[in-house]
């Protein structure tokens, strides 16, 4: 459990003061995400919570006095350094006179019975052959797995990681999150994101900044649901849906995969190695018919149940549509709702084109 | 050939250089940090008075620490209270001056690779799990090796060269105070070319490949750090 109610002030140039204030409180187990727009406070409050920014307040993480007040009036600080944290940043800040091997065992040299070896991490996350390298010889992708593979080494009991895959290739994207949410089993996570798909793929938490302040803690589906939520505009662009593979069309590279026992085709260039893909669907492709529409290309027929509809100021409609257990929203025209005669609980079939689902 | 005496002022030159650098290394890297650092309003003057030595003629530092020294005054007379000699016209004056006349030459390539470190890299050495001063010394310090070097290198050769100040509170006792640069003055003024020849080479030699060490070797490594 991460307990924490901070403030901390900016002074601004020209004399304006911004105030920031985060409160809440969060479980931790697996990962909980850290979201929100550019400049909302997201890495603030994260440098606050760890120690690395000056703030007032309190944080407790599992029972530990992080920062607080103690009896008559004085502050108390824990030092970042006797936090036992893993700290991975959006850079990979490994020192450069040392090589790959010298700069994790800096990290080992500190660590209480860790549970990671250097070899083990090094096996895992593919970068064995470069431990003798000099770091300046390596690229942002090497460096950020073995920038990773150090925060472990200091055996945390809990990681911070703030955008660590923003810069990285696609390779280097693939080997990280499946290796994040294997090792969020064991350490919880706190992660700093501006990915939906990581977002999704990683979280069953999230943490939504918007504005200097924690505006909301929850499930992300759940989230990106809420009309009440600064995100419900972002949200409303498309949404990130999970969907189990059932086969693969080597010839046709199309996945048929099932959405809440619906089935749903998928394009992808190669086979899935997972039994369970996240894919997008933005609220424009969505095409909503009152009968499945026959005779046309359209591979993916979704039945589904309207919940929710609102207006935007360019007149056209949101609907929320909820198919089970998840939920795509759908964007239309007000002309089209009017002659659909569409209202909360009216039953209709989303059409979606198979080439416009983002795998 | 080089004269018993000539070898004698190169050792005595030597020491006076080794002992003097030894004692601005361990002066100097606080102090540096502390200049980098720190927001007070004093910093400014202890920033110029460290500075002092690059601009006043080496004379007049002389020769306010030739009053310094002498019993009349309270770090002479300090002095003399558990020591028999003075401290002007001894090795242990000679010391005492160049770590003031060549502080300035450490303290700076120092300060200035300290204004340059990343404060990332302190960070991360923190999320490491190390403390406030182990991170310096078990960390940062050794990245900064090659500034380290080039600011030891400095003080030591600038030592070397110390001439005024010598001048001014040495004494020109052979074996105690005489270095090399004075003896060189000697060699002149009694007319013997050939060994001032052979001194001034020795000297002029020695500081044109420490000087061709540092920008050409160390710079590029500090750089590569500073940069990286």
């Amino acid at each position: 459990m991460l307990k924490f109610n901070i403030q901390k002030s900016f002074k601004g140039q020209d004399k304006h003061s911004k105030d920031l204030h985060f409160k809440g409180e969060v479980d931790l187990s697996g990962v909980c995400t850290i979201f929100g727009d550019s400049g909302a406070g997201k890495t603030t409050l994260l440098r606050c919570l760890i120690g690395l920014e000056s703030c007032t307040g309190n944080i407790t993480f599992q029972g530990q006095q992080w920062l607080g007040s103690n009896g008559n009036n004085k502050i108390h600080k824990l030092a970042v350094e006797d936090r036992n944290i893993g700290v991975v940043f959006q850079e990979p800040r490994l020192f450069p006179h040392l090589n790959v091997q010298q700069n994790l065992e800096l990290a080992v040299r500190k660590a209480k019975n860790s549970t990671f070896t250097i070899h083990h991490l090094a096996e895992k996350l593919g970068f064995s052959d470069l431990l003798s390298h000099q770091t300046t010889q390596l690229s942002g992708g090497q460096k950020q797995r073995i920038a990773i593979a150090r925060a472990l080494l200091t055996n945390p009991a809990l990681l911070v990681m703030d955008e660590p895959l923003s810069s990285l290739d696609v390779t280097s994207k693939r080997l990280l999150l499946p290796f994040l949410k294997q090792v969020s089993e064991q350490i919880p996570i706190l992660y700093i994101t501006h990915s939906e798909h990581e977002l999704f793929y990683l979280s069953k938490q999230m943490l939504l900044v918007n504005d200097g302040q924690v505006e909301a803690i929850g499930e992300p589906q759940k989230l990106f649901l809420d009309s009440h939520l600064s995100l419900i505009k972002f949200a409303q662009q498309g949404l990130i849906l999970t969907v189990l593979v059932k086969e693969y069309d080597q010839q046709e590279a199309l996945i048929k995969g099932c959405l809440d026992g619906q089935i749903l085709y998928v394009s992808a260039e190669q086979a899935p190695t997972t039994s369970q893909i996240q894919v997008k669907i933005n609220s424009r492709d969505v095409i909503v018919a009152l009968k499945p529409i026959e005779g046309s290309s359209l591979l993916n027929c979704l039945s589904a149940q309207i919940v929710d509809f609102s207006q935007d100021n360019q007149k056209a409609v949101v609907l929320t549509l909820q198919v089970q257990s998840q939920s795509i929203y759908a964007y239309i025209t007000l002309r089209s709702f009017n002659k659909l005669n569409l209202a909360i609980g009216s039953h209709v079939y989303a059409h979606v084109k198979t080439m416009s689902i983002i795998n | 050939m080089l004269s018993a005496g000539d070898y004698q002022a190169i050792w005595l030159t030597l020491k006076l250089a080794s002992l003097t650098t030894l004692l601005l290394m361990i002066i100097a890297p606080p102090l540096a940090w502390w200049l980098a650092r720190s927001q007070t309003k004093i910093r400014p003057l202890i920033e110029s008075l460290v500075a002092l030595p690059l601009v006043l003629p080496p004379t007049v530092l002389g020769f306010y620490l030739l009053i310094a020294f002498s019993p009349e005054h309270f770090l002479g007379e300090w002095w003399l209270s558990f020591n028999d000699t003075s401290l002007a016209f001894s090795f242990t004056g000679l010391v005492i001056a160049s770590v003031i006349y060549s502080l300035p030459f450490v303290v700076q390539p120092l300060q200035s690779a300290f204004v340059h470190l990343d404060k990332s890299y302190l960070e991360v050495s923190a999320t490491l799990g190390y403390g406030k001063y182990e991170r310096l010394y078990k960390i940062i310090f050794p990245m900064l090796l090659p500034s380290f070097i080039i600011a030891g290198a400095l003080g030591f050769a600038h030592t070397i060269g110390e001439f005024g100040v010598v001048l001014m509170i040495g004494g020109n006792i052979p074996g105690e105070t005489q270095v090399l640069s004075i003896l060189l003055f000697d060699h002149v003024e009694s007319l013997q070319y050939s060994s001032a020849h052979q001194l001034s080479f020795i000297l002029l030699a020695f500081s044109t490949s420490l000087l061709v060490v540092i920008y050409g070797f160390l710079q590029k490594r500090q750089q590569r750090v500073l940069n990286a």
